[in-house]
């Protein structure tokens, strides 16, 4: 998993993140105006929402939180 | 936990999941059906349109954002204004993909090539911008200190992922997103449309056509890491159920399969996606064919080898690198606009090839036959185009000669079969799935939202994961460790694959994707238990040679609800000279084993691993010639 909140009151509503995502990880409360990380477990960790947030409210992680499952490198 | 804490205070405290809408608009008709949209589903819209018909685009995500096409960062092109010479193309592409390249299609590219190019150039895809390094935003290939959004909004202007959406709103080409297609309606022999649902919703969704065109990609077992995103071998579902023939799976997964950390994408390719395509060719001559191909053998296929085997080593670091800008294809003609690949530097990291068992590009996919050059699939109303969707095989067994020409390859290929795709309509009228057929759909398509218990799609993803990825199934393979895989994978296909639950529209996506890496998995394994040589990616360690009886494609079709194999026999020409010696023909590179196994000198002009994976595989099983 990589995308990540940092501060979810920097989101501005602009529904990039959700309409831009190709795994669904997204999704938008229309009524508060914010967008809602629903299944990071799906992030292919693009960056793709975290380099279109115009509110910068997405973060982005690429620490190691499992090893890897291949035995190259 | 601190008691003052409030969960609503935290600053990434995420809103409940609310439920989406279904679309007002579920049932569509159109003269063409083009379904996925990346080089091939775009170029494909366009050319039916262009045909004169009504056509519509419908892809799982969104245009740009979803594929792989949104990462490609090379463009190649074929130009004989600059030299290119026709005949030291085709003996490349011959002999560096194994003697197993469709050297029709690829003959067929060479006439295209640059009319492409041009029309990606003049819908705005191609426009060269200045680098992360030139406009001030890169410090030092870390993504924590670059200002890689400040460089995205400053070249917003120029930003590919924007342009298929304008190209198709230029065309009046209308598009359905995030609409999974995971069925077609076939009646009377003929595709006359395809059914599936709005992922947010879970809404069904229909379409009538009169010709459809699949573009939806490859895919592989694990995209987190390298970004396959849609791409969950659909194609390859939607082709074996309706009886089509599925070709070129024993070369899959042709990256390297690594990956250190689960996510790293972005700070391994944001400068390479984030900055203009650049534009490759121009050094293909005879006298670099052999020296080219070896070059690539070297950096992809026995590195790979040897590091699988061979495990980490006591001092591997795991933690990203810079790197420095790379340069690929470069004309030696000052006027070529063919500069070939310079990024801004690099952090890479092990991220290639994280996507374990991704297609071989354009090596996979639905089998068209051997004469076929416009991506015509044996059923009535139905093409297909594009990388890991149409098996056309131009890769051969490897991709030692192809590198940077998929984007335009797969450009041409939707080109074409959106071409005849869109002439096919005119003496044909619009058809109507009959209400038994697509209730019998819907239901095979909801049977995971009907289950009281079952299995997570994100738990049958994992074990899946753990099945496919070890080396002995992708990368080094015998007899013996196939044939244990198989029956795991069987296993999983009786025992798993019925009882994956969708318990939210978002899982349905998930359960049907499982059902497809499954089969393609079982697709995977027979093949390449069926292929007793090696040769290109697929590496037989019980069989360390190339056996020109295997100069063949080898395709799977249903039968009996059985995977049945075919060979296809290749043109004399595509095969190369078979009169010469064996250590003549095949000069590429040497597996390891394979001087053994044939009794061959060690000829140091030809690329071989020094690493031999008996020390550490068990290869008592090895056949000598
Ligand atoms: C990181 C990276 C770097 C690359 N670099 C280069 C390069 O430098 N040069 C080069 O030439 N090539 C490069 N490639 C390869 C190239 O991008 C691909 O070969 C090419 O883009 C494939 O295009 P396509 O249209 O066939 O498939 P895709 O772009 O994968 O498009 C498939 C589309 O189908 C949709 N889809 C899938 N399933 C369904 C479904 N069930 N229903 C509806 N829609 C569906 C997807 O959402 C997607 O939009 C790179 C690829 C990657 C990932
Ligand atoms: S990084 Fe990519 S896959 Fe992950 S949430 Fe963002 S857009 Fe989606
Ligand atoms: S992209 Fe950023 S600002 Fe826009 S909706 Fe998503 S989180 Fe909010």
């Amino acid at each position: 998993m990589s995308v990540r909140r940092i501060d979810i009151t920097k989101c501005i509503g602009c529904e990039n993140c959700w309409n831009i995502c190709p795994m669904d990880v997204f999704r938008f409360d229309y009524i508060k105006k914010k967008s809602i990380i629903a299944y990071p477990e799906n992030c292919q960790s693009c960056g793709q929402c975290y380099l279109h947030c115009l509110g910068h409210s997405l973060g982005f992680s690429d620490e190691s939180t499992s090893y890897a499952i291949t035995s190259t490198r | 936990m601190n008691s003052s804490y409030k969960p609503e205070d935290s600053l990434s405290q995420e809103l409940p999941i609310p439920e989406v809408m279904p679309p007002e608009k579920t049932e569509y008709t159109c003269d063409v059906l083009v379904i996925g949209c990346g080089w091939a589903g775009l170029n494909a819209a366009v050319a039916a349109k262009e045909a004169g018909a009504d056509v519509l685009v419908v892809d799982k995500g969104i245009p740009g954002y979803s594929g792989l096409s949104s990462f490609s960062s090379s463009h190649q092109w074929f130009d004989s204004r600059f030299g290119d010479d026709l005949d030291a193309c085709l003996r490349e592409m011959t002999m560096a993909n194994e003697y197993l390249a469709n050297l029709g299609w690829y003959k067929e590219w060479t006439k295209y090539s640059e009319m492409i190019y041009e029309r990606l150039t003049s819908w705005g895809f191609l426009t060269q911008y200045p680098t992360g390094a030139d406009s001030g935003h890169y410090v030092d290939g870390d993504w924590r200190h670059d200002d890689l959004r400040g460089y995205r909004e400053e070249m917003m202007a120029y930003d590919r992922r924007t342009k298929w959406v304008e190209t198709l709103d230029r065309y009046k080409i209308p598009y359905v997103t995030r609409t999974m297609i995971c069925d077609l309606i076939e009646q009377d022999d003929r595709i006359i449309g395809a059914v599936g649902f709005h992922v947010p919703s879970a809404a069904m969704m229909t379409f009538h056509a009169k010709a459809t065109v699949l573009c939806m990609g490859g895919g592989s077992f694990k995209p987190s890491g390298f970004p396959t995103g849609c791409d969950s071998f659909d194609s390859d579902w939607l082709g074996y159920r309706h009886g089509l023939p599925i070709v070129g799976k024993e070369f899959d997964d042709f990256h390297f399969c690594t990956s250190f950390a689960p996510g790293n994408v972005l700070s391994c390719n944001s400068w390479t996606y984030l900055e203009n395509i650049w534009l490759c060719g121009g050094d293909i001559t005879n006298e670099r064919l052999l020296p080219r191909a070896q070059a690539e053998a070297k950096n992809l296929i026995l590195p790979r080898i040897e590091s699988a085997t061979r495990g980490v080593g006591a001092y591997t670091r795991t933690d990203v690198q810079p790197a420095s800008g790379r340069g690929s294809s470069v004309s030696k003609d000052p006027s070529d606009p063919r500069r070939g690949k310079w990024t801004s530097d690099l952090p890479k990291g092990n991220i290639y090839g994280a996507a374990v068992g991704m297609q071989l590009h354009l090596g996979s996919g639905i089998w068209c036959g051997i004469d076929d050059l416009e991506g015509k699939t044996g059923l009535g109303g139905l093409w297909v185009a594009g990388d890991g969707c149409n098996g056309s095989c131009v890769s051969g067994g490897s991709y030692l000669a192809a590198t940077g020409f998929t984007s335009n390859f797969c450009s041409v290929q939707g080109y074409l079969a959106g071409k005849a795709a869109g002439a096919s309509v005119s003496d044909v009228s619009l058809p109507t799935a009959n209400d038994r057929l697509l209730e019998e759909i819907k239901d095979e398509i909801y049977a995971p939202t009907k289950l009281q218990y079952g299995f997570d799609p994100n738990l049958a993803r994992d074990q899946l994961q753990a099945i496919m990825a070890p080396y002995w199934v992708t990368i080094v393979k015998t007899e013996r460790s196939l044939t244990s895989t198989l029956s795991l994978i069987e296993q999983f296909r009786d025992e798993i694959v019925p009882k994956l639950i969708a318990r939210s529209p978002h899982d349905l996506r998930l359960c049907h994707e499982m059902k497809h890496k499954v089969l393609c998995a079982e697709m995977k394994l027979r093949a390449s238990l069926e292929r007793k040589e090696s040769r290109g990616y697929h590496y037989r360690a019980d069989y360390p040679f190339r056996n020109d009886e295997y100069l063949c494609y080898l395709t799977i079709v249903r039968k009996d609800n059985k995977m049945q194999f075919q060979r296809v026999e290749l043109k004399d020409e595509w095969k190369g000279d078979t009169t010469l010696p064996y250590s003549k023909r095949y000069r590429t590179f040497r597996f390891p084993g394979e001087n053994e196994a044939m009794h061959l000198e060690n000829d140091p002009s030809i690329p071989s691993s020094g690493w031999n994976p008996s020390e550490a595989f068990h290869t008592e099983e090895t056949v000598k010639q």
